[in-house]
């Protein structure tokens, strides 16, 4: 084949997404020709710079709102008395007032320090008890651009090396009767479940699912519509994909 | 008569922080460069609410500080990058002290704070990650989604094909074109990153 013919094809090739027959067809044609393996080592470059990118993904639509309205409530600060004026009021007291506020602040402020520490410590058993970091979030695309729904997984990291998997699925419809929703770890033709559940249809829904160690070198995450009659595979209704970045 | 914001450069955008249009201003820059900081931060921080939590102080801080932009030593999108990486930092230690706190409980999760990227390997991921970002939203609509369907999303041609009802003959020269563009993209960045580097 020749360079024209091989060249719209290199770019699918660095990426590992044409098939098989297409794929030795490209192989043959580098072994012989210089140029195309030149052009295939700078598309592999590129190929190796993505591996730095994030995903495709976007922030929540009320945080833009968030920020403006904290900008807004940081001017109407400014315009007010700032905080070091207030502060500032110690310093315009008569000495002896000074003097006496001065002495029971010594006083008050071992029992409010103590007070901050039994604070921090009972929080910190609270949450830490509760919550580990996550190690991945996954975003959660789905099949067709125009579908309703997406999701994101975060994958939190077990002490025995399981890993926690909490979905946060929006606008997800009900499966309907007799199906339901499944999560699948996969790496090419491999796969591991990391179990059922369903949705109550709009709105968000919280899924706490619990996955085997091995999923932890599984690349992709996958949400199927499984049948309870069906095999014990993913079925080829794809609702949700993501990649484990 | 006068720019819309939309229409302004980022360079004057950040003038009119100081003024009486710094909603307008800020809501602009948020739109032009808020996805950006948003995957940056997912990417070198794997949270979401973390990354939610970076963008926020990101672009607090460009209101804040915008008068210690001076775009005679910095392009704005580099000054941005550099705001970025530091909040990205803070949260990151932030992060680190509160599982220091939960191994000191559990020695068990001491392997969770070893398997997370150091402050070091953060900052200099963050700057190749931010310049592949910015080189992929440069791309057109049709590019970028043929790269997101194929690269990130793992699709084979034959499946993108499928999904955007392309001939395959098609989502391949647009496959291949895209990866070029990308990498010219990232080689016009050059410049941009002498001046990140000088930044670190």
């Amino acid at each position: 084949m020749r360079c024209t013919e091989i060249n719209p094809n290199l770019g699918a090739f660095v990426l590992g997404g044409l098939e098989p027959e297409e794929e030795v067809e490209v192989y043959q044609h580098l072994a012989s020709c210089s140029r195309c393996r030149g052009e295939l080592g700078e598309l592999d470059g590129v190929i190796r710079a993505l591996e730095a990118a994030p995903g495709p993904a976007e922030p929540p639509s009320y945080l833009k709102e968030e920020i403006l309205s904290r900008v807004r409530a940081g001017e109407r600060a400014e315009k007010a008395p700032s905080s070091t004026e207030e502060l500032s009021y110690f310093g315009k007291e008569p000495h002896s007032t000074r003097g006496s506020r001065l002495k029971n602040l010594r006083f008050i402020l071992p029992g409010v320090a103590a007070a901050a520490i039994v604070a921090v410590v009972a929080l910190g058993i609270f949450f830490g008890s509760r919550e580990e970091p996550p190690v991945a979030t996954v975003q959660l695309i789905p099949l067709e651009e125009n579908d309703p729904y997406w999701g994101v997984a975060e994958l939190h990291p077990k002490p025995s090396g399981n890993q926690q998997v909490e979905l946060k699925l929006n606008n997800l419809e009900e499966p309907g009767s007799d199906s339901f929703y499944e999560a699948w770890f996969t790496s090419g033709e491999k796969y591991i479940s990391a179990g059922t559940f369903t949705t109550a249809g709009s709105g968000e829904t919280d899924v706490w699912l619990n996955a085997p160690p091995e999923t932890r070198s599984y690349p992709t995450l996958l949400i199927t519509k499984q049948t309870a009659t069906g095999d014990p595979a993913p079925s080829q209704e794809e609702i949700l994909r993501g990649k484990v970045l | 008569m006068p720019q819309r914001p939309e229409e302004q450069s980022d360079e004057q955008l950040m003038d009119l922080l100081t003024g009486p249009k710094v909603e307008a201003a800020l809501s602009a820059l948020y739109d032009r460069h808020g996805s950006t900081v948003f995957r940056v931060g997912l990417k070198l921080l794997g949270d979401r609410s973390l990354a939610e939590e970076l963008v926020q102080e990101v672009f607090l801080k460009v209101w804040r500080s915008s008068s210690t932009f001076d775009p005679s030593r910095s392009s704005f999108s580099t000054w941005l990058y550099r705001v970025t990486r530091n909040a990205a930092l803070d949260l990151h230690r932030k992060r680190a002290r509160k599982i220091r706190s939960m191994t000191d409980e559990d020695p068990q999760i001491e392997t969770i704070r070893d398997s997370s990227l150091g402050p070091q390997e953060t900052v200099e991921d963050s700057w190749l990650t931010w310049r592949v970002s910015k080189a992929l939203e440069g791309l057109g609509a049709e590019h970028r989604q043929v790269i997101e369907l194929a690269y990130f999303r793992g699709l084979s041609q034959r499946e993108i094909s499928r999904r955007t009802g392309l001939p395959l003959s098609t989502v391949k020269s647009r496959t291949y074109s895209a990866l070029k563009r990308l990498r010219e993209g990232l080689a016009g960045q050059q410049g941009l990153r002498e001046a990140g580097r000088s930044g670190r």
